[in-house]
């Protein structure tokens, strides 16, 4: 197991320094030496541009500049070959010694914000990830014990309608009735957006009023997603021999569906719940921004649209990290669960 | 229970039992009036090819057919009461309590998930509401009985940790916890190597001597038979072909069925020159049976009288049923079938 855990996260080395790779290139080629904010400054004249791009050493070629945001010029430096990579900049990060550099935009750490965020991004995911499986497992049952039948027809049309619907409408749909119609109408209301209410919130009742509509929406997602697959999960493994041996020793229809095949049919179920988990800080992107919920994919979001260069940047690395590091522990997880899966 | 203390004629009893699937083709006669008991102690050995209907047949005794399939008409009598009528509630008390079945293939009939112990000890806390502990205690006690070595170790473990031959004594040990009075033996030795297959068989009769239960084994090997089985019954095309003491069968097969099974089978007292004989054609498909007599297409004694009507079975010698229209009329197979022109 523990050869297992190093290997793979030896193979882990590249795929972030491709993913970081990708990134930088697609926001170089979309950014350039764009600097927010300098262009739009009348007191600067072309030549302050020129000396601040420099100064942040965005006129070296692109992937000198990836290797500056990954810090091994100063590295260069530190062990006397600084001259190699052609001189001093100013951009201050250093990915591999785990800084992330500041914001273009105002200046603040990358990982300041990041972290600032967190704990937002965190409550809406797992909220919404808890919900989903645990609605998404009785639900998936019930459909494959009564396939073909009215319930399993009426649960089937409601996920495929949680994929079909985009998640954007349905946020403004759920805004627009119980924030917009039963604010309207009198009736209690939900908040449209945050996480807390600005003046007198952050109490108990006043985060669970704001987090109720963006976790559903995003539940009712993996809910469709995770239902199919419980449902045809236990429907496969209802027709094993082992189920047939349960029924042979007498018990009872409920202990061999919930005894017997539950726990077959839902092993597979920790892959899919555990590729979700670097939701739980990468953040649900859109549901973020049409909530306005202070999360890390609201960041992400926004700061992209200004060409916030380290922002992203840092975003994407810690995203991609804990991509590796949640399948990891996803496939670890199913040997818990199964226990013929063994890793060596 | 008044229906229990009625005397009865036979431990189970299974009288002109007919199971159907219904398919897209039509209904599927899987098991066409099959009628057969067991008695304590006993042993019978059903014989026949794939789709012979035997599995069916001790399937719809269990009720644990896959819908659609089920029990057209017929009765399964169980000291004298009828299974066929019982409601789940009242099958689940006689299910692994009073029968219980021995699966085919032990690698796929444990559940990968728990502990072998722990599946072995279930039917004692289903049916006896035993502690885990206890239920454990008594696996690990049935593992010994069977010859599993290191009984304790080998009752923690899960079943992919244990070898075929290993897996198919803990399931004769899930079996027999409960001391059964029928045990049904599916195939037991069909997923197994020659010399493990060796084993289990004399396990079964061991248990079968020593707790007294009556056992069907179904098996296409015929060797199978000769050695566990006092009574035999062979089965074609969802009908029972040929019954009787499998010693006479052997001997003086009455059914042409029967005697091709026997000759397509190498013996090691039989003159070693003696060419084996293949049995001609395919078995036949469920939905659309040949007429008359289901066998006639392969059969090398076929009269005119099998093409068009079908034999009952009626008795051909003293202990012995065939449905058979030529040995009804009184020849004998040993003779060999007559030359075809």
């Amino acid at each position: 197991m523990v050869g297992y855990v190093a290997r793979r996260l030896i193979m882990a080395i590249p795929v972030l320094f491709g993913v970081t790779l990708i990134t930088f290139l697609l926001m170089h080629f979309t950014a350039g030496s764009y600097v927010p904010g300098l262009q739009l400054d009348p007191n600067l004249k072309p030549s302050d541009i020129a000396r601040i791009r420099s100064n942040l050493g965005l006129d070296r070629p692109v992937l000198v500049q990836y290797l500056d945001w990954l810090g091994i010029g100063a590295i260069l430096q530190q062990v006397g070959l600084g001259g190699l990579l052609g001189g001093g900049h100013n951009i201050d990060t250093g990915i591999l010694e785990g800084n992330f550099g500041r914001s273009l935009i105002d200046g603040t750490p990358v990982l300041t914000a990041v972290l600032e965020r967190l704990p937002n991004t965190i409550e809406l995911t797992a909220t919404a990830i808890v919900l989903g499986a645990a609605v998404s497992i009785p639900v998936g049952v019930v459909s494959a014990l009564r396939r073909g039948g009215r319930l399993d027809q009426g649960l089937t049309a409601i996920s495929v309608a949680g994929f079909a619907v985009p998640q954007f409408w349905l946020g403004l749909m759920l805004i627009l009735l119980f924030s917009v119609t039963f604010h309207a109408w009198h009736l209690p209301w939900l908040p449209s957006s945050g996480a807390t209410s600005p003046i007198g919130g952050g109490g108990l009742l006043d985060r669970l009023e704001h987090l109720v509509m963006p976790a559903v929406v995003l539940a009712f997602f993996y809910l469709s997603n995770w239902s199919r697959f419980v449902r045809s999960s236990m429907v496969e493994t209802l027709s094993q021999d082992f189920v047939r041996t349960a029924r042979s020793k007498g018990m009872t229809e409920r202990r061999t569906v919930y005894v017997h095949a539950l726990r077959n049919a839902i092993a597979p179920l920790v892959t899919l719940v555990g590729l979700e988990l670097p939701g739980l800080v990468s953040g649900a992107l859109i549901i973020e921004v049409v909530f306005g919920w202070p999360g890390i994919g609201l960041l992400a979001f926004q700061r992209a649209l200004q060409f916030d260069f380290t922002t992203v940047m840092g975003i994407t690395t810690f995203a991609a990290v804990l991509v590796v590091a949640g399948n990891l522990l996803a496939d670890m997880l199913y040997a818990v669960v199964d226990p013929r899966v063994r890793y060596a | 229970m008044t229906e229990s203390d009625r005397t009865y004629d036979h431990l189970l009893e299974v009288r002109d039992l007919h199971t159907e699937f219904p398919t897209r083709g039509g209904r599927v006669h899987a098991v066409d009036g099959v009628s057969f008991h067991v008695d304590p102690g006993e042993t019978l050995g059903i014989v026949g090819e794939s789709g012979s209907g035997k599995s069916v047949t001790v399937l719809s005794v269990m009720r644990l057919l896959q819908p659609p399939g089920r029990i057209a008409s017929g009765h399964v009598l169980y000291r004298g009461r009828d299974l066929a009528s019982l409601d789940n509630a009242e099958m689940e008390e006689i299910r692994g309590a009073d029968i219980a079945m021995i699966f085919q293939d032990p690698m796929t009939s444990f559940n990968p998930v728990f502990r072998s112990g722990w599946q072995v000890g279930e039917p004692l806390r289903i049916h006896r509401g035993l502690h885990p502990k206890e239920a454990l205690k008594e696996a690990v006690g049935m593992f010994v009985k069977v010859g599993i070595p290191e009984p304790e170790k080998r009752a923690v473990q899960y079943p992919h940790e244990m070898s075929g031959g290993m897996r198919q004594r803990a399931m004769i040990a899930m079996g027999l916890t409960t001391a059964p009075s029928v045990l049904i033996a599916d195939e037991p030795t069909t997923a197994l190597d020659v010399t493990i297959q060796a084993q289990i068989l004399e396990l079964l009769q061991q248990v079968s001597r020593e707790f007294g239960t009556a056992t069907i084994l179904i098996t296409h090997n015929l060797g199978v038979v000769a050695g566990m089985c006092q009574r035999m019954m062979v089965m074609y095309a969802g009908r029972v072909v040929e019954e009787g003491p499998t010693d006479e069968v052997f001997a003086h097969p009455t059914h042409p069925y029967t005697w091709s099974l026997l000759r397509s089978m190498p013996r090691l007292d039989s003159d070693s020159t003696e060419p084996l004989l293949a049995i001609q054609g395919l078995p036949p498909d469920l939905t659309a049976l040949p007429s008359g007599c289901a066998f006639h297409p392969r059969c090398p004694f076929r009269e005119e009288r099998c093409v068009q009507e079908t034999p009952a079975l009626l008795p051909v010698r003293e202990r012995q049923r065939a449905a058979c229209w030529v040995t009804q009329s009184g020849r004998d197979l040993t003779a060999g079938p007559p030359p075809r022109g």
